[in-house]
């Protein structure tokens, strides 16, 4: 844990009976809550409970309806970010609120980058400015003048964090702030430095190790109150999941009864494969089998999914899907095969922000219940309902807007969308990104259930705990090309972490 | 950011500027053209076919701004009919009628902007349509004021702006050099880069900061006062008012910020495109009138050329998603110990 330098008593932040209701929901109940100087402060609550309102209220982007807030003793009533910003609040957003189309250097100083007299932009200032700040925050390898569209989702995390910090924030809001990468260590550093300072840091996040590393205290909302607001130490982590979700739920894993069919062909296999990002990469996924990914950000991962999912051509090597030589040229080609592929970025990638959650789920097999092309509701309400069953989705969250469903649920839907495809093989690129303890049961029970009935799956995820308890075998990637293949009896985070970061381990390298 | 934009390009191997391919392709048909009419090339001859040009060059670098702002705007065609109209009625009429009328079109262009982006940013309208509305109701103001072709330009307006200075220069090719240098600078400038990021994700621009509704109002009060302007330039041209600027010029000004390859999406491109794009429909009317296309095939010519010329000033674009590659990232270097 980090030592917290609580230098004084008196909060610095003092929020008394904030309110705030979004037509008939009520977002925040009454909620109170301090922060002290020198502390990291942990949020924690699943999808809904009214973490993001809280951010976003603190960082002037929403108005409570009621209740009072206080800085540093005096009243707080931010009516944009600017606002907040200027007062020395500042927040490092889940969603990411940068501009991919503008370079690293003008991201960082937006929305007022240094101008000279005549009102130009001082572009080679500011990109000088930004190469010394992203040295001293340990960002390296990376020119402030590519633009952030170019960079990995990782690395635009990375830049988020650092421009929120970079304004020397007297309270720093860090909304899920290691979503999308891998190294934790770098942030922790960081956040230390920044204690040091006394800066007050609330920390949202559905990790809880990282809570219990870094926080002493925590905060938990339910339904957008407060539940609970006390020391970490005292408690036990099903204490706190179940405080979370109202009910008890430890992040425990499915028995692992793995029915791996040895005789049959494999249901995915490549050989020698190697595309842009990809470079030679071979193995054997058998029906029934969760196969593992490791790797760190960036290792050619991303690439192989694309490749396996039809999105990018295939330079070298082949792929044989039963056993038999398949050429995937697109998406459509992929799934006529029978592979699926769960997207990495749910918002851009997976869903469709104006349709209905079951629009969204039935959309790929529509056909199934259309007659002469005219949609017939109730076979597609069938359809749906059953996919949705099978992800344990709420039928009450099928007809409303995705929008409006929290990421874990969507993310349901997302399972379910491409368990109706009737798939042989599912494509998992880092399925329980953002998604709240209780999503994440569901989600290791629907892929293993998966694998029982004779599917097979290829899983990456960030998380190291999920591949060693999930995974019958695990790949490591590492420079697009697979380093190592670890057994099921010998998975252990250390292991893949040592493996995933590049280190040859003999018995493993098959280099 | 735009400029480090180029820097980068050259770095990673990035595609060239969409613009370049537009540029290429007009001097393939300018030297096609000037083949076919040799006093293309005399003094004379440039100076007319960059008179032909302005018009529309301007009028597509305002449709630009909005654009890349990821927003729509018909109100062009409106704007300019207003302007040309009163132009021809109180020009010659009022004192000092060269400047007041040119601060008038510019007043007049900057109300409608204003009104179009208070509609957009402020009520959260969609653009096309209410800028449908205010480009109709414009056509109206236009024939109240003038209600048939008539008028009379200022002498002054006429001869001055479609000559030469000191006998060489174009002013029509000056006022050109002299939005592409005001497009280098603004472009550089924090409203500058706030369009491209506000038309590029508007939520992340908010979340960043910037005033996304100011923005886009403002965007629109510019490209009103640019569309003022090209109707002062008309007028100029024509030497007379006409209240029914035609409609199909409102199509040459989306065609001209195509061609230059813009992206309706917003948040990409810029006002150097348009003004090639426009120089391009422009030469390819007076190509197409120097080969002698006989007038019946004239339309289906412009149409194809059109095509050709939007696949090419979109070439880059086009080479990108074919050969685009799955960025291998360096910048991680360990999952954090349980």
């Amino acid at each position: 844990m980090v030592k917290a330098n609580v230098s004084s008593l008196t909060p610095i932040l003092q929020a008394t009976g904030v309110h705030k209701r979004y037509g008939a929901t009520v977002a925040l109940d009454d909620l109170c809550f301090s922060l002290y100087p020198g502390e990291v402060c942990g949020l924690l609550g699943e999808n809904g409970a009214g973490k993001s309102t809280l951010v976003k209220i603190l960082s002037g982007i929403v108005v409570p309806d009621a209740g009072e807030i206080a800085l540093e003793g005096q009243a707080y009533q931010p009516h944009n970010i600017v606002d907040a910003r200027t007062r020395g609040v500042s927040t490092a957003f889940q969603e990411l609120s940068l501009i991919p189309t503008l370079s690293i250097a003008a991201n960082l100083f937006l929305p007022k980058p240094k101008v000279n007299a005549i009102g130009l932009v001082t572009i080679r200032a500011i990109e000088e400015l930004t190469e010394t700040i992203l040295k001293q925050y340990a960002v390296f390898d990376v020119s402030p003048s590519t633009l952030v569209g170019d960079l990995s989702l990782g690395l635009r995390q990375r830049i988020e964090i650092v421009r929120a910090m970079l304004r020397e924030p007297r309270v720093l809001l860090l909304d899920e702030p290691t979503a999308a990468i891998a190294d934790r260590e770098w942030l922790f550093g960081l956040i230390e430095s920044l204690l040091a300072r006394g800066t007050a840091i609330l920390y949202i996040t559905h990790r809880l190790d990282e809570v219990r590393r870094l926080c002493k205290r925590c905060v938990i909302l339910r339904n957008g109150r407060k539940v609970l607001d006390a020391a970490l130490e005292d408690m036990t982590d099903d204490q706190i999941f179940s405080k979370m979700a109202g009910r008890s739920v430890v992040e425990t894993y499915p028995i692992r009864e793995s029915n791996i069919d040895e005789a049959a062909p494999p249901v995915l296999a490549a050989h020698k494969a190697s595309a842009a990002g990809v470079n030679d990469v071979t193995f054997r996924l058998r029906r029934g089998e969760i196969l593992g990914l490791a790797a760190l950000e960036g290792q050619g991962q991303s690439s192989l999914f694309r490749v396996l999912a039809g999105l990018v051509p295939l330079k070298g090597g082949s792929i044989e899907v039963n056993g038999e030589p398949v050429r995937l040229r697109s998406a459509r080609s992929a799934r006529a095969t029978g592979i699926i592929l769960v997207p990495e970025e749910r918002k851009t990638e997976g869903i469709f922000n104006d349709l209905s959650t079951a629009a969204n789920i039935s959309i790929p097999i529509i056909n199934r219940a259309a007659r002469f092309n005219f949609i017939r509701n109730r076979k597609e309400r069938q359809m749906v309902e059953r996919g949705a069953s099978r992800v344990d989705l709420n039928s009450r969250y099928l007809w409303p807007n995705i929008n409006a469903l929290s990421g874990g649920n969507q993310q349901k839907a997302m399972l379910a969308r491409s368990l109706l495809a009737n798939p042989k093989c599912l494509l998992l690129f880092d399925p329980t990104r953002g998604v709240d303890v209780g999503t994440k049961q569901i989600i290791y029970q629907v892929i293993r259930k998966f694998a029982r009935e004779g599917g097979a799956a290829v899983f990456y995820s960030t998380e190291l705990d999920e591949l060693v308890h999930l995974c019958d075998r695990c790949l490591v990637m590492y420079r697009n090309a697979i380093v190592a293949e670890v057994r099921q009896e010998e998975l252990t985070p250390h292991l893949l972490l040592s493996l995933a970061a590049g280190h040859k381990i003999d018995a493993y390298g098959t280099a | 950011m735009v400029m480090s934009m180029k820097q980068a390009s050259r770095e990673k191997g990035r595609p060239l500027p969409s613009s370049l391919f537009a540029a290429i392709l007009y001097v393939v048909m300018f030297v096609i053209y000037s083949i076919n009419a040799p006093s293309a090339i005399t003094l004379g001859g440039i100076t007319d076919l960059l008179n032909n040009t302005i018009v529309l060059a301007i009028a597509s670098a305002g449709l630009t701004l909005i654009i890349l702002a990821a927003e729509l705007d018909l109100s062009s065609v409106g704007v300019i009919a207003v302007s040309n109209v009163l132009v021809a009625t109180v020009s010659t009429k009022m004192p000092a009628g060269t400047i007041g009328s040119l601060l008038l079109v510019c007043l007049v262009g900057l109300l409608v902007g204003l009104v179009n982006g208070w509609l957009v940013a402020f009520l959260g309208l969609q653009s096309l349509a209410c800028t449908l509305g205010t480009m109709i109701m414009c056509q109206g103001i236009a024939l109240v004021i003038l209600d048939a072709p008539g008028g009379e330009v200022a002498a002054f307006i006429m001869n001055r702006l479609t000559d030469t200075v000191f006998g060489m220069i174009p002013v029509a090719g000056l006022i050109l050099a002299m939005v592409v240098l005001a497009w280098l600078l603004f472009r550089r400038t924090r409203f500058g880069i706030a369009i491209y990021a506000v038309g590029t994700d508007a939520v992340a621009s908010h979340l960043t900061g910037i005033d996304v509704k100011g923005t886009k109002l403002r965007v629109f009060a510019l490209a009103g006062v640019a569309y003022g302007l090209a109707g002062y330039l008309l007028s100029a041209q024509t030497g007379t008012g006409d209240p029914r600027v035609s409609n199909s010029f409102l199509l040459y000004v989306f065609a001209a910020v195509a061609i230059g390859g813009t992206s309706l999406g917003g948040g990409r491109g810029g006002v150097i495109g348009s003004v090639i794009g426009a120089a391009i429909l422009t030469v390819m009317q007076k190509l197409l009138f120097a080969v002698g296309v006989a007038d019946f095939y004239t339309n289906i010519f412009s149409g194809l050329i059109m095509v050709v010329a939007i696949l090419f000033g979109n070439l880059s674009a086009i080479l990108t998603l074919h050969q685009r590659m799955p960025l291998t990232r360096h910048g991680d270097h360990g999952y954090s110990a349980q």
